[in-house]
């Protein structure tokens, strides 16, 4: 498969996975509202401590993004092979032409894209109701800070798909680990505020980095390009990650005839 | 085997069931009534609360509530600069949310899901033993995640309840997990007409965090904001907790615990309300497994 039809595939899947999530309950709320409940309770926190600058406004509405984006990553990674299941078309497309991990990113692209709407909202949200100034030290950087973010967790998300489907219960996984990526990964909460085991742990999960590309752009006195390059390194090692254990899975599912059950 | 071997099984089987005595059992009776309330409550929670297995309900209910607890404290103390005990002590009184709204909202939406809905709707149980006695497991689940989760707070978290006023905490606990339940079956009622159910549930859960006084002051919030605050579970009777946690005796605390329970009573005869409601509508318009 060229490179061209292989790019074509996975952005095909990737808006075909944007249009499901559009029409899903469950994930506008995990994207659209529940940011905008956290970043209220964020800013009205900041108001009661700091006194609100629009820094502050600004940090708080980047990370309660973030978290929109990582739930997105969790709920509709997470679930992402479990859905096919349940639906009848994993057999189909497992047995495609097509590599399966080509439409398996397709689908982890599409839930991190569609939980980036999430931060645009939220911001809006800041501008409109908490008058918070939208400024970005380095425009020309954020851009490739976003892609960064997005490959970063589209990867850790095809990785956590792969993982998951090996649990039974892929969605009570998403509900224990949405708090502690939270704060690990210094969304709201600052890393040097938590004890110093906990920052090795932060060093290896895309959020960390992905949100530090981002207000690093937005905030930051430099430039983020350690952690742009790192958010490159991490998806790196994600996708090599999920590609060994994905052709575990498969290669096991197929040997006991098990693709279809659980 | 043949369609005719599978149709003489259960003729035999139903032939035997037939030749049991009647039950003489008067679904009008008090008797009835109690049995319903208790064994059909225990039965629902055990058949519909999808969360009633340990590999669920391990991550959701135990471990999901602990990171609420840490990360809550660690946002709280770092952006508002109050004790991390604050937000300890309002998230694990808010976790018992969980098994409330979306216990019952499971409990009650799940009949039309499982199709056991018109097969109860057509017995001549007692309504209000049928939907009192989903109540009573989710209030226990809400209280034991609750518990775990201040225990969790008194051990980690700085949490610190003054001992001579622990039973006023306690009741104020139980009074506010009860209204939050009821919520939670007004939900699941309102859910019955829903797509997604739990769109509902979730929000709540969201709501409580930011209005209920769970990490942020009631009297911090804006006017409008205040007034919903109001009308919601969770925010006289956490008042109360804290109170009574701090060392308010009854006679302080009481009247905040006496509106909780007012709340929670005004939830419950809304939710039975609806319930009932829709039942009617759906018997007329023959739409009971129909969305």
């Amino acid at each position: 498969m060229s490179a061209g039809r292989t790019l074509r595939l996975i952005g095909y899947v990737t808006w075909f996975n944007v249009r499901m999530l559009l029409v899903s309950e469950f994930f506008v709320l995990l994207t659209f509202i529940s940011p905008l409940i956290f970043a209220t309770l964020a800013f009205f926190l900041f108001r009661l401590g700091h006194g609100g600058s629009g820094q502050t406004l600004l940090y708080a509405a980047l990370g309660s993004g973030m978290m929109g984006v990582w739930s997105t990553t969790l709920f509709g990674c997470g679930g992402a092979i479990a859905w096919q299941r349940w639906e009848g078309t994993l057999e189909l497309l497992v047995n495609a032409p097509t590599r399966y991990d080509f439409i398996l990113a397709g689908q982890t692209f599409g839930a991190v894209i569609f939980g980036f709407y999430g931060i645009v909202t939220t911001i809006v949200w800041g501008m409109v109701l908490f008058g918070m100034p939208l400024q970005a030290t380095f425009p020309l950087v954020l851009p490739l800070s976003l892609f960064a973010a997005v490959i970063s967790l589209g990867a850790l998300g095809m990785l956590i798909a792969t993982l998951f489907v090996l649990y039974r219960h892929a969605n009570a996984l998403g509900n224990l680990l949405e708090y502690p990526i939270w704060l690990v990964a210094g969304l709201l909460v600052p890393l040097t505020r938590l004890p110093d085991w906990i920052q090795p742990v932060s060093w290896v999960l895309a959020p960390t980095w992905g949100m530090e590309a981002i207000r690093g752009a937005t905030l930051g006195d430099a430039p983020p390009w350690l952690a742009i390059g790192m958010c490159v390194v991490l998806a790196g090692a994600y996708y090599v990650l999920a590609r060994v254990v994905l052709v575990y899975v498969l290669d096991k599912a197929r040997r006991d005839a098990s693709l279809a059950l659980r | 085997m043949t369609p005719a071997s599978l149709c003489d099984e259960p003729m035999t089987t139903t032939a035997a069931h037939l030749s049991l005595p009647p039950v003489t059992a008067d679904p009008g009776s008090l008797r009835a009534a109690w049995r319903i309330f208790w064994r059909g409550g225990l039965m629902s929670y055990g058949m519909l609360f999808n969360w009633a297995r340990p590999s669920i309900y391990f991550p959701t209910l135990i471990g999901g509530p602990t990171f609420q607890l840490l990360f809550f404290a660690a946002l709280g103390s770092y952006a508002a600069g109050r004790s991390p005990a604050y937000f300890a002590l309002g998230n694990a009184v808010q976790v018992s949310a969980l098994a409330g709204i979306f216990g019952m909202t499971m409990a009650i939406a799940n009949e039309r899901w499982f199709s056991t809905l018109p097969a109860i709707l057509a017995t001549p149980a007692n309504r209000i033993a049928l939907f009192a006695g989903r109540f009573l497991p989710f209030i226990a689940n809400g209280l034991f995640v609750s518990l775990y989760a201040i225990a969790f707070g008194v051990i980690f978290l700085g949490v610190r309840f003054e001992a001579s006023t622990l039973g006023v905490a306690g009741l104020a606990l139980l009074v506010t997990v009860f209204s939050c339940t009821a919520i939670g079956a007004l939900q699941g009622a309102i859910s019955l007409r829903l797509r997604d159910g739990l769109f509902g549930a979730n929000l709540l859960m969201l709501t409580f965090l930011l209005f209920c006084g769970v990490n942020i002051p009631v009297a911090s919030l804006p006017a409008w904001m205040q007034v919903i605050s109001n009308l919601l579970p969770f925010t006289h009777g956490l008042e109360a907790v804290r109170q009574a946690a701090a060392g308010a005796g009854l006679h302080r605390v009481g009247g905040l615990i006496a509106t909780e329970a007012a709340i929670g009573v005004a939830y419950s005869v809304g939710a039975f309300a609806l319930f009932s409601y829709l039942e009617r509508s759906a018997r007329a318009n023959a739409t009971l497994d129909v969305r």
